[in-house]
């Protein structure tokens, strides 16, 4: 199983770029078994929505 | 009030806002002036393409973004990357983990995204904390966060490898998480 480390990495790069399907399937695995890393998933997608709408309100 | 009166006053008020966010990106004050200047400048000069389904915030920001961008084209050379800047920002970002890679603290939860949302100091607080990012981490971020940049665009422009562009993004998005939490939910543990 990848580390916590390697999760966020991932989390992150999914924002940027196709993940390979092992890539993902880690990932799953992973965000499956642990709720910390899963809130940090959520989270760098929200702050991605949080800043398309930086300076709107 | 006339339309055009509306919108100079509008923009008047907006001046402190634009500034802002002009300065995150390109972080040169004069650079950031230029693009505010031009932004309003345009603004009044295309009022009549503004049709109201959108609110005029997000109209003027959307020119904003025009104007900033035409800024990091012109000049390139004065906000160019210096990679080996970035080389000892691994430290912190080290903190976080045990040596095999796990978190040494939970990330915590942060309640419904949408109430985020609503709050305007929360964007407060992530303003500050991008603020804090290292200038080139920051730059890199808000190109591909704010001005939606593909990731490739950002190496071309910037000339850097993707793999640096991939990190640099992974430690600006980490670093911003973890300010975000520390101090939004630390207001509201205090309140």
């Amino acid at each position: 199983m990848i580390p916590c480390r390697r999760a966020h990495e991932l989390s992150s790069e999914a924002l940027d770029r196709q993940l390979s399907l092992s890539e993902r399937l880690r990932l799953r695995l992973h965000l499956g078994m642990c709720v910390s890393c899963t809130r940090v998933d959520r989270q760098m997608d929200f702050m991605r929505q949080a800043l398309r709408r930086l300076g709107d309100g | 009030m006339d339309g055009a009166t509306e919108l100079s006053a509008t923009l008047g008020q907006m001046r402190p806002v634009l500034m802002n966010l002009a300065r995150l990106q390109l972080r040169n004050e004069a650079l950031a002036e230029d693009a505010v200047s031009e932004t309003m400048l345009a603004a009044l000069e295309q009022a009549d393409t503004f049709r109201g389904g959108s609110k005029i915030r997000t109209w003027v920001v959307g020119i904003l973004k025009h104007k900033v961008v035409d800024q990091l084209r012109r000049h390139k050379r004065e906000i160019s990357i210096d990679e080996r800047l970035d080389a000892d920002d691994g430290m912190e970002l080290d903190d976080l983990f045990k040596n095999d890679g796990t978190r040494l603290v939970p990330a915590q939860d942060w309640g419904s995204p949408e109430e985020l949302l609503s709050q305007k100091e929360f964007f407060e607080t992530l303003q500050s904390c991008i603020d804090q990012l290292p200038a080139n981490l920051g730059r890199v971020f808000l190109m591909r966060e704010w001005l939606e940049y593909e990731t490739h665009e950002i190496c071309k422009e910037l000339n850097i490898t993707t793999t640096n562009c991939h990190v640099m993004l992974f430690r600006a998005r980490l670093r911003l998480r973890e300010c975000v939490e520390h101090k939004w939910l630390g207001t509201k543990v205090r309140a």
